[in-house]
């Protein structure tokens, strides 16, 4: 009897170390990837709104060519810019068009993100019952004996 | 003897056991793992810097170049690079500088000889833990095996005897030891007696030759010493006691045997003639001291010429005490006794005996106790025979 309490113990905390653990690493990574998606996307927004209320039609930048060495760059029209839509693929688009997608693109991440958030939660729970179970178990088991 | 074991016989894997000398190798070769990760890492900077000279070497060739100009990291802009000679190189904490394409390279190759030193490090470190991890898995392997280790304490070939029988044979072994030096001693002493009586009027030179000649016997006794110290503290928790009581017994003996030796006017020639080439030999200064003090104190019971007692007064008091002390309390400590005798002894035979002590003692303070108490022992064991 005891014994097969010891062993449902055993698996029970297997199950939170190996499966459920590992899954709200893996689960909370991905949301602050999209987090991060996010960050991106509210910038690029706020810089093109930037550029169209100053009307900034050309453009001196800096450009880092890898290893913090920056040189100068040249954007002789700036109307014009691509975004990245994703699986690498990039679309020409006017400001406003640009600032639509950004907005349809935003919603979709704050989506995302609630979902994670909701991934999250449910595995603490799990976690959390889980944990639960073991310690009423090991309780019984001190009852008793 | 012959059924005893000598040694100890350990199981390795009672040492090391066999889950904990592998779970040792594991948790290095995770380390391993580690490193060679920074190791890549390093590898893959080194890379890009490499890559990065080769641009910003290229760069200058044209006037300017057609690029997409990031803007953010989801968009960018068509553009092209301009003032392809001029670089803004961070030097580090948020401090820039402006540079040209050879300076920058230089900039760049500095950075890399960086990386390298520190690529060089992490291999060294490796080696180091790969040396490791070979280590704990032979002993895994050797404790699989089921290695035992063996081990037995060296025994000097003396020490059997005194081990398996303790007591009259000890003592024996002991005094053979002595017998040799004991041997030599008694023909420096005839030597130097003959020569004594030989030409009294030349003492000084005589004196140089005692104080060599005790010099090369302290170095023999020092030598045997040392063969016999290992024995000599086996024994000493046995002995002790016996050692003490032969200890007060030899000296007082030796006290009355030395004074019997030599002829009363002997000694105050002796002393007198010591004291007159006192200056110039300054080395022997304390030895003299304690061979003064030692005769002053004696001639309490002896009657010793007034004038030799005012000379040796006047010694005595020039020469610093605290080296005198132990000499005075040994001679007190045998006056008793050599009251009891008729006194006709010389200081020669005295002389040389505490001729050696202050020298023993200083060196003695220098090492442990037990040796300490060991060594008058030897000595009067010697002086016994």
């Amino acid at each position: 009897m005891d014994s097969i309490r010891q062993e449902k113990v055993q698996r029970f905390e297997e199950f939170v170390d190996r499966r459920l653990k590992p899954d709200l690493v893996r689960a909370i990574s991905e949301r602050d990837k999209v987090f991060e998606q996010q960050k991106v996307f509210s910038d690029l927004r706020k810089n093109i709104e930037n550029l169209e209320k100053n009307s900034v039609t050309s453009l001196r930048t800096l450009v880092n060519l890898g290893s913090e060495v920056y040189m100068q760059a040249d954007v002789p029209d700036t109307r014009r810019i691509f975004v990245d839509v994703g699986l690498g693929f990039h679309v020409e688009f006017t400001w406003s068009e640009a600032l639509n997608y950004i907005t349809a693109r935003e919603e979709k991440l704050a989506r995302q993100i609630e979902e994670y958030t909701r991934l999250i939660a449910s595995i603490k729970a799990q976690i959390k019952m889980v944990c639960e179970g073991i310690r009423e178990l090991l309780q019984i088991s001190d009852g008793f004996y | 003897m012959d059924g005893q074991v000598k040694g100890t016989v350990t199981k390795l894997s009672s040492l090391f056991p066999v889950e904990e000398a592998q779970k040792a190798a594991k948790r290095v070769e995770e380390t391993i793992a580690e490193r060679q990760k920074e190791l890549n890492l390093v590898g893959d900077f080194i890379a890009d810097n490499r890559g990065l000279i080769n641009l910003v070497q290229k760069l200058p060739d044209e006037l300017h170049h057609d690029i997409m100009v990031p803007f953010g990291k989801a968009a960018f802009f068509p553009g092209r690079l301009i003032h392809t000679n001029k670089f803004l190189v961070l030097l580090g904490e948020g401090y820039y500088t402006e540079r040209t394409s050879k300076q920058t390279v230089d900039i760049l190759k500095r950075r890399e000889k960086a990386l390298e030193s520190q690529v060089e490090s992490l291999k060294a470190v490796m080696q180091d833990l790969k040396a490791e991890a070979s280590f704990f898995d032979a002993t895994a392997t050797e404790v699989a095996e089921g290695l035992v280790e063996i081990r037995e304490e060296y025994i000097d070939n003396a020490s059997p005897e005194k081990v398996s029988e303790a007591g009259s044979m000890t003592a024996l072994t002991e005094d053979e030891e002595y017998a040799n030096m004991m041997s030599k001693f008694e023909e420096f002493e005839k030597e130097e007696l003959a020569e004594e009586s030989d030409n009294e009027c030349d003492e000084d030179e005589e004196y140089g030759h005692m104080i060599s000649k005790f010099d090369k016997l302290e170095e023999v006794e020092l030598a045997t010493k040392l063969f016999s110290k290992c024995n000599e503290d086996e024994n000493i928790k046995l002995d002790f006691g016996h050692y003490r009581s032969e200890y007060s017994f030899d000296q007082k003996h030796r006290n009355s045997e030395g004074h019997q030796l030599n002829s009363p006017p002997k000694q105050s020639k002796d002393a007198q003639a010591i004291g007159e080439e006192l200056p110039s030999k300054h080395a022997f200064q304390r030895d003299l001291c304690n061979q003064f003090e030692d005769s002053k104190l004696q001639s309490v019971s002896e009657d010793v010429s007034p004038s030799d007692q005012s000379y040796e007064l006047t010694q005595s008091i020039s020469i610093e005490k605290a080296s005198v002390l132990p000499e005075v309390k040994e001679n007190i400590q045998a006056e008793p006794h050599s009251k009891n005798k008729a006194f006709t002894g010389s200081i020669v035979e005295h002389t040389h005996n505490l001729e050696m002590k202050p020298r023993e003692q200083t060196t003695a303070t220098s090492q442990s106790t037990t040796t300490q108490t060991s060594k008058p022992v030897s000595r009067f064991k010697m002086q016994r025979r």
